[in-house]
């Protein structure tokens, strides 16, 4: 919208108002002035008139308007002054705003009151004010800020002259506002740190750059306070006019840099307490840092070295000795690196070093350095190539083994078993010769890493030449260590050849050698016995296959007929070697595998002898269930088939042993009635193993190939016997012990000092119900978690094994679910397992099933407290009856009742006792029975005997009937007591003129006694309590008894392993029937 | 004259008490069976009552509870006779209501004392 300006509408209004006002005038004056005019024509004559008509109006007119627009211009002037005087408003409102800018509200907006220059300048104004406003609240919002600060604040000019500070600095250093501002930032330090800020000028302000740097301020009460400055230059377009710096409060840090200063200490303590040696390497391969080891491994300064001197005795770097340098693959890779090197020591031992090696990366991930960490595992290493030797052998002999059993091809078995020996011993080549008897010289057929050339020249040998000639001819394994040095060995074409470790095996056939294993290695080789035997055996093996091969050749016609049982065979004997290949426990394979030849072979029965060191052939395992075997079967000189077979070398067949008489056929088979029996001897090398035999019931005739056939299993058998051997060996010792506490009917739990268990007994694996092997390792108290209740246990028994890793024994009795689920009482000892020098290495905990104890308390108890309760019934007789004699109160009349209530009770008291004691007796277990051979006539007779006096008082008729029976054995004295108290109850128990009858009855093994009476009877509800201590039925009333007799009856009757039973009715009468396991005679 | 009444299955312990009791003229009243004595005493009403604790059918410690929750009955003192001789069975007469608690074997003169100094109360 264009703008009006104010002067156009200055014009426009006084030219409005002036055309408003002259126009009408103007009217109005020439009507006026016309009609002046015509009233002096009217005057005048028409001529004269019209010149003078003319003259007269402009004067006229001109008399009139004058004073009229003088008038209309004045007042036009007035009206637009009058409208003009707005504008003065506008104006007045911008001087007001002004002055309250001034005044500092700027919180004002004028209104804008018109459109024109005024307008624009009053929006603008209040544009202004608005942009100042904000630009206020902004700095005022920037001071929030500056004093929110947490961190002190100065800002200097360009000579350092403090300009402004914050109220943190006030806080922190004291000073109020006045006091720094206008001073140097130099009045706050001391002339250390005054340089330091110099510094930092110097190096800063020609660059503009901001600064960190520290400096420690003096506070006002004098302390210095340590800050670290971070200062920005302020900028006016190039030119800097001066500094802001925040000051940060920097005790602490420098506490915490203390700190780190402590722990770097810390961390250097730890590092040389470190058992391995410790290097920081620079990329000069240099070490720079070493730990206490380190130094030490080395013997002397390392810092400044090459890394190689810290686990290389002669100083050669890795990489000479063929192997990745592990530092500088860690500076190629930036990766971390581990690995194990050989390295030879100070005295010239192998040593194995373990080097982990990790980088030290800069921010850019640069590595810087390299932390190796070396650790010596030559003791590990060693080992564990042992193991690794240990199982390539047992590989190797177990591939060979398969191999022989699976080849007909002998160039196959030869090539495969010299590889595999020459692999098993680590040796660097070989050669088998064969012997040609006709010619008397041997060749060499197969060979390794030997040179055509070589054996041109040395692959003939005469019979007994050389070393092969005469290995050939003694059968005798040689073997040195150091062909070049063995003085043994003089006269060789390979003496002086480079070979040093060197052996020779005779390959043995049938009967007869046939050729010999040569392996040799260029290093010194010290062949082991354990390799020596393998090696003969292999021998032995590889002998037997090669004659077997060749039976197989011949013998293929026949093989081919019968081809699907061989196949069978040969996996059954494949599975053998598997099985013997697999199981280190032997014996735990040995019945099966018996098993399984005695099946091949279609015997009655195998079995596996073995001889000990005494020469006595002992049972190993046998194709039926024995006793467990290591019985002696045939002492040292008893002449057996197998001894024979043993002595002759060679498998021995006997058509029919019972036509035999040389021979002592064991009572162990003497329910086989055997006919003819194979022996087949067992030697390894020249050592006698044992025999192998099979007994047939019928008669059997042995093909060759079986003979052969045979011999090949049991050369197996005998290799695997010898190689479980090596283990046995190691666990004899303990074996010894552990048999016996394998014996111990307590359990036992052995653990080591973290109470692991590391050997648990039969009794233990009964109570608890788990297997040895799944106990091995266990924390012992988890042994029990299969019951919950077994909670209170475990707290006693954490509780006995802390006393015993303490050093004490420590016992305890607790409840044990055991794993069926009955709950045994047990008592619990644990005892320290002590070393030579006294510390405690583990603990062995007892557990005693104290059941028996326990239940012998609570019987004892028992027996106490109804003792002691029906004691007190006839003693209140006794004594409260005697107590009223003496004090007068029974009259004579009474007098001889309370008497014989006193006696009677006082025998019912002496009867109890005996009976109590003769129970007592019997169920403690100190009782024993007698075996007396009763006559029963006489026994009847003598028991009745001595009832005459109440049968004829009470005019009772008693018989007896014995059937056929005449004798039993059985304890007399306590039978009798036990018809004596039947008879007793019998007659006690009925009206006069019962009748009694006692009979006496075998059946099978059984005998039987029955007294039957036409009584009382006896309620049905009390036949169950009959033969409980102390129980009295319900006519005790009547008759004085004990309520032990039955009780006591049925004790006796159970020692003798028999049975009481008794059938009454109420009224009709009572039969008792004894039931004893019966025996004629001792 | 005041009456008491006995329970027990021993016809020689009834036998004394009743003899001494009787000649301190006191009125006895002898029960063997066990299972009659409840209806005996509500129809005797007697001053005091000694039980058995050991008898077959109802025991003691059953006829002295029975008594005891006999709002009518609750107020005759109850003696018990017992064999038994510890201490928990003790406690347990004690907490039945038992006022006495004599262990056989017993003094018949002190038995007497003891009915005489309850009969007096």
């Amino acid at each position: 919208m264009a703008k009006t300006r104010i002067i156009y509408r200055q014009i426009l209004i006084f030219l409005v108002f002036a055309a408003l006002i002259v126009v009408p005038l103007t009217f109005t004056i020439v009507k006026q002035v016309n009609m002046m005019i015509l009233q002096e024509e009217r005057e005048m004559s028409p001529q004269q008139a019209e010149g003078t008509a003319h003259r007269e109006f402009s004067s006229k007119l001109l008399d009139q308007i004058a004073p009229f627009v003088f008038y209309i211009l004045v007042m036009a002037l007035m009206l637009s002054i009058f409208f003009s005087r707005r504008m003065l408003i506008s104006l007045k409102g911008l001087q007001r705003g002004s002055q309250a800018m001034k005044d500092g509200n700027l919180d004002i907006q004028l209104e804008v009151t018109s459109d024109d220059e005024l307008g624009d300048v009053t929006r603008a104004f209040n544009e202004m004010v608005a942009a100042l406003n904000a630009k206020t609240a902004e700095l005022k919002q920037k001071d929030v800020y500056v004093n929110a600060m947490l961190d002190p604040l100065w800002v200097v000019d360009e000579e350092n002259t403090i300009q402004d500070i914050n109220p943190a600095f006030t806080r922190l250093f004291g000073y109020s506002r006045e006091q720094v501002v206008g001073s140097s930032i130099y009045d706050f330090c001391d002339e250390r740190n005054a340089a330091i800020i110099r510094g930092q000028m110097e190096q800063r302000r020609d660059r503009g750059m901001s600064s960190i740097y520290e400096l420690s301020l003096m506070g006002r009460d004098g302390s210095t306070i340590p800050v670290l400055v971070s200062g920005s230059p302020i900028l006016s377009g190039d030119r800097i006019v001066g500094r802001i710096g925040i000051l940060k409060d920097f005790r602490d840090q420098k506490e915490l840099r203390n700190e780190l200063q402590h722990s770097k200490e810390y961390a250097e303590t730890v590092m040389d307490s470190i058992e391995d040696q410790l290097i920081v390497i620079d990329k000069d391969y240099r070490i720079v840092r070493a730990n206490r080891r380190a130094v030490l491994e080395s013997r002397g300064q390392v810092i400044g070295e090459f890394c190689h001197i810290a686990a290389h005795e002669r100083g050669r770097p890795c990489w000479t000795e063929g192997r990745e340098c592990p530092a500088q693959m860690v500076f190629i890779t930036g990766q971390n690196y581990r690995t194990t090197h050989e390295h030879v020591g100070r005295a010239g031992e192998r040593r194995f070093h373990e080097i982990v090696a990790s980088p030290i990366k800069d921010a850019a991930g640069n590595v810087l350095h390299v932390i190796e960490l070396i650790r010596d595992v030559t003791e590990r290493m060693k080992h564990e190539e042992e193991i690794f030797n240990k199982n390539r052998e047992l590989i190797a002999l177990n591939s060979v083994a398969s191999l022989l059993n699976k080849s007909l091809r002998p160039e196959e078995i030869f090539s495969k078993v010299l590889d595999k020996m020459i692999e098993m011993i680590r040796m660097d080549g070989g050669g088998i010769f064969f012997i040609d008897e006709m010619k008397r010289e041997m060749t060499c057929q197969y060979h390794r890493g030997i040179s055509d050339e070589f054996i041109k020249t040395m692959g003939r040998i005469r019979l007994g030449e050389d070393i092969p000639g005469r290995v050939a001819v003694s059968g005798q394994v040689l073997t040195t260590s150091d062909l070049s040095k063995d003085h043994r060995i003089e006269r060789s074409i390979i003496k002086h050849s480079g070979i040093k470790g060197y052996c020779c095996i005779p390959i043995r056939g049938k009967e007869r050698i046939i050729g010999v294993f040569c392996l040799f290695s260029f290093r010194v080789h010290v062949f082991s016995t354990e390799e020596v035997n393998i090696l003969n055996s292999l021998g032995e093996m590889t002998g037997v296959a090669l004659e077997n091969v060749r039976l197989y050749e011949k013998m293929r016609e026949l093989y081919e007929q019968q081809r699907r049982r061989r196949e069978e065979e040969q996996s059954q004997i494949l599975s053998i070697s598997t099985k013997l290949g697999s199981a280190l426990e032997l014996k735990d394979v040995l019945g099966s595998v018996l098993d399984v030849i005695r099946t091949i072979f279609n015997a009655d029965f195998a079995w596996l002898l073995l001889s000990d060191a005494e020469g006595n052939l002992v049972l190993k395992s046998a194709a039926f269930p024995t006793g467990g075997g290591n019985e002696v079967i045939y002492p040292r000189g008893v002449s057996s088939i197998e001894g024979y077979a043993v002595d002759r070398k060679a498998p021995t067949v006997i058509a029919d042993i019972r036509a035999e008489t040389k021979f002592f056929v064991s009572p162990v088979l003497s329910h086989l009635a055997a006919q003819s029996v194979i022996a087949v001897p067992m030697h390894i090398g020249d050592k006698t193993v044992g025999a192998f035999a099979l007994y047939y019931v019928g008669l059997r005739e042995f093909r060759e190939e079986e003979l052969h056939f045979l011999r090949i299993i049991v050369n197996i058998l005998a290799v695997s016997i010898e190689r479980a051997d090596y283990y046995v060996r190691a666990i004899v010792e303990k074996g010894l012990s552990d048999t016996i506490l394998q014996s111990v009917a307590d359990g036992i739990m052995t653990v080591d000092r973290s109470s692991r268990i590391i050997a648990v007994n039969k009794a233990f694996e009964r109570m608890t119900g788990m297997p040895a092997p799944e106990a091995f390792g266990l924390p012992v108290c988890d042994v029990f978690r299969y019951s919950v209740e077994n909670m209170d246990f475990r707290l006693a028994l954490g509780e006995c094994m802390e006393g015993a890793l303490e050093g004490r024994r420590a016992s305890m009795e607790a409840d044990m679910v055991s794993a069926s689920g009955y709950v045994i009482p047990v008592l619990i000892s644990s005892s320290p397992v002590l070393d030579s020098a006294g510390t405690v290495t583990g603990v062995v905990n007892l557990l005693r099933d104290i059941s028996k104890e326990k239940e012998m308390d609570r019987m004892k108890t028992d027996l106490i407290r109804s003792v002691s309760h029906e004691f007190r019934t006839p003693l209140s007789a006794i004594v409260g009856m005697t107590e009223m004699i003496l004090e007068g109160d029974v009259d004579d009349a009474r007098l001889r009742k309370y008497l014989h209530t006193i006696l009677s009770e006082g025998v019912r008291l002496s009867n109890m006792v005996s009976d109590l004691l003769s129970i007592a007796r019997i169920e403690s277990g100190k009782e024993t029975l007698r075996r007396d051979v009763i006559d029963v006539n006489a026994f009847l007779g003598h028991l009745t005997g001595s009832f005459s006096a109440s049968i004829k008082q009470k005019g009772a008729r008693v018989g007896y009937d014995v059937d056929a029976v005449r004798n039993f054995v059985g304890d007399e004295e306590k039978l009798t007591q036990v018809l004596m108290n039947l008879m007793d109850n019998a007659l006690t128990f009925s009206d006069e003129g019962c009748i009694v009858e006692i009979t006496v009855k075998r059946r099978d093994d059984i005998l039987e006694i029955a007294l039957a009476d036409n009584g009382w009877g006896i309620d049905e509800a009390d036949i169950p309590h009959l033969t409980e201590r102390f129980f009295r039925g319900s006519h005790k009333d009547k008759v004085k008894g004990t309520g032990l007799g039955l009780a006591l009856c049925s004790d006796i009757i159970r020692m003798h392993g028999g049975t009481m039973r008794i059938e009454s009715a109420v009224g009709v009468g009572t039969t008792v029937l004894l039931s004893l396991p019966y025996k004629e005679s001792i | 004259m005041s009456k008491v009444i006995v329970v027990d299955d021993e016809p020689f312990i009834l036998m004394m008490i009743e003899d001494k009791l009787r000649k301190a003229r006191i009125d006895v009243i002898t029960l063997r069976d066990s299972r009659v004595a409840v209806e005996t005493i509500k129809r005797e009403r007697p001053d005091l009552v000694i039980l058995d604790w050991m008898m077959p059918e109802v025991s003691g410690i059953e006829l002295c509870r029975t008594i005891k929750n006999d709002p009518g009955l609750k107020d005759i003192p109850v003696f018990m006779l017992t064999a038994k001789g510890q201490d928990a069975d003790e406690q347990l007469g004690l907490r039945s209501g038992v006022s006495r608690y004599i262990t056989k074997p017993f003094s018949p003169k002190a038995l007497l004392e003891m009915v005489q100094e309850i009969l007096t109360k």
